[in-house]
């Protein structure tokens, strides 16, 4: 079964652009253009998440995500706006959104964020042993293993493995790993993230063929078990 | 008509003009009115005198005594003006010079206005004339003649008269004359302002150097231009830079758009090319975030989301995301905090910190050091950022912090030239400044916020 996606976004071109990427993704993607009408669909409750313009005409986005949380939906929603400074990313967490993310976008980086929506453990997953492949974190006793051998990492390192193996098999771009690990809203001017990436690799001796963490061109990175 | 009664000097004059004819006008005439009240009670005090004197000369002599004291005092009366007329009881004239007995006046029926005919010259005159009758019946009337004294009044009348015209005058000619100092200078600062409106920002109201009210204001004024001006111009000059500085990308993007759309291109050359495209997307989208950033930090919105800010975790951890960078080129980030918490934007503060630690990475030379500090004093906290890099000019010290300054030019490393324009306005959000300085060897940038 397709999974299934709602756009409300009142900009046509941009519509378009989402919804044929996420068609081609193997989505069943329905949109909407006005906040009314995206309402009117949201509360249906079939979708498995929902992208939604801040910005909307008929009914604001932030108005529209709290009339669908006041009416106990959990669906993620993931936020686009123009609005790029760090309280209107507040405001709209706040409201209810789940993840939020400025325009202009890449299309990678908006599928990237809704995959990991997507896969969000709905209960918050109480485990003590993460592992991908031949790679192993106990969180209590906060020690990584890598094919039975001990491996020593900073706090900073290990909450960025800690990130990937939460997420494994999803694109995850250097955006939200400024967000998720450091809690910085910002772009960087230099490739600051790509440099603790390949520190992290050093360190758990992923630098031969299919490592545990690859570059995914244009988009970020993935933690794959496959 | 109108229009001159509008203007405020017209109003301010008349209405000055007003209120001092109207004062004028008063005192002259209490002084008429005192001036009439003591002339006339003087003649009534000398006329009454006079009836009882002659009353007596007619108790103690009769008649015939009466008669001889009213011709005697008759003689001289032309001189001053006095009348005299006895008549026996049925009205024949016995001495005097006048006439007849006025029919209208009752005697004994007090002081009395008259218009009566004096015996000598045969020509009506105004009198003010007291009456008795005896006690053998005839009347005796003594009198002034009024004329002198009427002309005196008319005198005085039109002497008073002259004297409000005078006043009215001159209160005209002071009221215009002191009201120019003012208006003059009111004038001079509106045709300033006017020049102002019609574009010449440079123009200022002249003073005349005596520190007055109205020299202060026009130094307030004066100032007030000033910084208007130097606002303009800023943002004059940001406004050219920014159109200058997204000309030139956007024309790069446009010729590579173009050759992507040649034929027959090689799918290598494409894919480049678009590359290429996309990065100068990215940074005209980074120029345009910084921008709005610089402006929302300047507009002072996000002042509600302060909260407590440790500084000496905020530097650790913006040190620790550049730890590795630094450490590719042996360089270290050292930080020494000594600052107590104080309330500010986490994420801004920690924006601002990240622009000057890559401004300090791009400078640095190799295995050279580099140091954040904290430091705080009773008012003040000094977040610093310094590195051993070449550092900047003295002269270029001070425009560091204009938006799209970039020192040199010849360092085309995506530098936006926003950097330190947003970090210095984040200074200002919080009620501090930015501050650069040179080292020897090296620089160091630094914001300074109020507690």
């Amino acid at each position: 079964m397709s999974r299934r996606l709602l756009i409300v976004e009142d900009d046509t071109e941009t519509r378009d652009f989402v919804a044929k990427g996420f068609a081609e993704e193997g989505f069943a993607v329905e949109t909407a253009a006005d906040g009314r009408e995206g309402l009117y669909l949201a509360t249906d409750g079939s979708f498995d998440a929902i992208v939604l313009d801040r910005m909307l005409p008929g009914l604001d986005g932030l108005a529209l995500i709290k009339s669908v949380r006041a009416a106990g939906m959990r669906t993620p929603v993931l936020m686009l706006t123009a609005m790029s400074a760090v309280d209107e990313r507040v405001k709209g967490l706040r409201a209810g959104a789940d993840d939020y993310l400025v325009k202009p976008f890449s299309f990678q980086e908006l599928h990237a964020r809704i995959e990991a929506l997507l896969r969000r453990p709905q209960e918050a997953e109480e485990t003590a042993l993460l592992a991908c492949r031949d790679l192993e974190m106990d969180l209590l006793r906060r020690r990584v293993t890598r094919a039975g051998r001990e491996i020593t990492l900073t706090p900073r390192e290990f909450q960025i493995l800690e990130y990937f193996l939460r997420r494994k098999n999803r694109v995850i771009s250097r955006t939200m790993l400024l967000e998720g690990v450091w809690d910085y809203h910002f772009d960087p001017n230099t490739n600051i993230v790509d440099v603790h990436i390949s520190k992290l690799r050093r360190q758990i001796g992923d630098t031969g063929e299919a490592p545990l963490i690859e570059t995914v061109r244009g988009a970020g990175y993935m933690m794959s078990d496959g | 008509m109108a229009d001159v009664l509008r203007n405020a000097r017209t109003r301010l004059v008349l209405a000055s003009m007003l209120l001092s004819t109207a004062l004028a006008a008063a005192v002259l005439a209490l002084v008429y009115v005192t001036a009439n009240r003591t002339i006339a009670a003087e003649t009534r005090s000398v006329v009454e005198a006079e009836l009882a004197g002659l009353e007596t000369d007619y108790e103690r002599l009769g008649v015939l005594g009466l008669i001889t004291a009213i011709e005697r005092r008759a003689e001289g009366a032309e001189r001053r003006d006095a009348l005299y007329l006895l008549t026996n009881r049925f009205g024949t004239v016995l001495a005097g010079n006048m006439m007849r007995w006025p029919p209208d006046v009752e005697p004994g029926s007090g002081w009395v206005e008259l218009d009566l005919i004096r015996t000598a010259s045969g020509e009506t005159v105004p009198i003010s004339a007291a009456s008795l009758r005896l006690r053998g019946g005839e009347r005796l009337l003594v009198g002034r003649d009024a004329s002198a004294r009427r002309q005196f009044e008319q005198v005085l009348l039109k002497t008073m008269g002259l004297a409000l015209l005078a006043a009215l005058a001159l209160s005209l000619l002071t009221g215009g004359l002191l009201t120019r100092l003012v208006f003059s200078r009111l004038q001079e600062t509106a045709r300033t302002a006017d020049e102002i409106v019609s574009g010449d920002l440079t123009r200022r109201i002249p003073l005349r150097g005596s520190g007055d009210e109205i020299d202060q204001m026009a130094g307030t004024l004066n100032e007030m231009l000033d910084r208007i001006e130097e606002l303009v111009s800023n943002l004059r000059t940001t406004s050219n830079a920014i159109a200058h500085d997204l000309r030139s990308p956007l024309s790069r993007l446009r010729q590579k758009i173009e050759a992507l759309g040649e034929p027959g291109l090689a799918p290598p050359t494409r894919e480049v090319d678009g590359a290429r495209a996309l990065a100068e997307v990215d940074h005209l989208l980074r120029v345009l975030t910084q921008l709005t950033a610089i402006s929302r930090a300047e507009a002072g919105l996000g002042r509600d989301q302060f909260e407590q800010v440790d500084p000496a975790r905020l530097l650790r951890d913006v040190a620790e995301l550049y730890d590795p960078l630094a450490a590719e080129r042996d360089i270290a980030l050292l930080v020494e905090a000594s600052a107590d918490p104080l309330p500010g934007h986490p994420a801004l503060l920690a924006q601002a910190l990240s622009n000057l630690i890559e401004n300090a990475l791009r400078y640095a030379p190799d295995g050279s050091t580099i140091r954040l500090s904290a430091t705080s004093t009773d008012t003040n906290l000094c977040l610093a950022v310094a590195d051993e890099g070449p550092g900047v000019p003295e002269a270029d010290l001070h425009r560091l912090d204009q938006p799209f300054v970039t020192l040199d030019p010849s360092r085309g490393d995506g530098a936006s030239g926003l950097g330190l324009a947003l970090v210095a306005a984040i200074a200002r959000m919080h009620g501090g400044r930015f501050e650069a300085r040179r080292l020897t060897p090296g620089f160091e940038a630094a914001l300074t916020l109020a507690r």
